[in-house]
């Protein structure tokens, strides 16, 4: 409770709904960044597959770089720990916000700042990348709907951009 | 825009994601201690500038975070091979 009253989102919680797009935050969630040399470590700590293929995604978990993962979970879970392996797990939850950006123009409000041709991101992918000036997270969740992972200090400026661009 | 392969993404990716980190291939001396001044120069501050065939580091900065090298001809811009760091030069 004391949560929701001290919580200030950097951006308005009420969607933005233009033609063919919706853009809005997602509740608040927690998120971990995971590091390790081989993905087998992180495997004995959280006992699910960790996806090796950067750019894949398994179950909240994304592959970003060689060594480097992302992990997000829905807000008060309790994620596994664990001693004696090389391995680092960091919570970063409110490092970042999500926007979910859905409906059928959703790709082409992404193209718009995106330099990545969504035409070719297949459902389930995830990659570090960049909207106009801004690091993104880009995840897509479904075939009109992505999660867009954008660091606080830059979501006003990010909601902004997409928006405009949602009701251009 | 360009699009530059990344040998950790495995997959070609626009220009804009990427940051140059100079010349390539330049290795820390192993002992220090027992270079001379002018060996000390050479290695931070004398570097190649040629017109044409450039072996370069670039950084996936806002994908994968990778450093990785790159032979790019400096006339054209156009990149010939990008390979992992570690690997011989090509
Ligand atoms: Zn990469």
């Amino acid at each position: 409770m004391s949560d929701a009253l001290i919580r200030h989102e950097p951006v308005s919680e009420t969607p933005c709904v233009a033609h063919g797009v919706r853009i809005s935050l997602a509740p608040p969630m927690q998120r971990y960044t995971l590091r390790a040399r081989y993905a087998q470590d992180l495997e004995r700590v959280f006992k699910v597959k960790i996806p090796s293929k950067i750019g894949a995604s398994e179950g909240g978990i994304m592959c970003l770089g060689p060594d480097e993962w992302y992990l997000r979970r829905q807000a008060g879970a309790t994620i596994p720990t664990s001693e004696g392996l090389p391995v680092a797990v960091a919570d970063v939850s409110e490092r970042s916000i999500c926007l979910v950006i859905e409906g059928p123009r959703a790709a082409e409000i992404l193209m718009s700042g995106c330099p990545l041709d969504l035409d070719q991101f297949a459902v389930g992918r995830a990659t570090r990348t960049i909207y106009e000036t801004v690091e993104i997270i880009l995840i897509r969740e479904a075939e009109d709907r992505f999660h867009v992972e954008v660091w606080r200090s830059f979501a006003a400026w990010l909601w902004m951009a997409m928006t405009t661009a949602a009701r251009h | 825009m360009i699009l530059i392969h990344c040998p950790y993404c495995d997959e070609k990716r626009p220009e804009i994601e990427f940051a140059n980190a100079g010349q390539a291939h330049i290795a820390r001396p192993l002992d220090p201690s027992g270079q001379t001044d002018a060996e000390w120069e050479a290695y931070l501050f004398i570097r190649a500038n040629p017109r044409g065939r450039h072996h370069e580091r670039w950084r996936h900065v806002h994908g994968c975070g990778r450093f990785f090298n790159a032979v790019r001809d400096t006339v054209t811009d156009k990149f010939e091979a990008t390979y992992k760091a570690g690997e011989p030069r090509r």
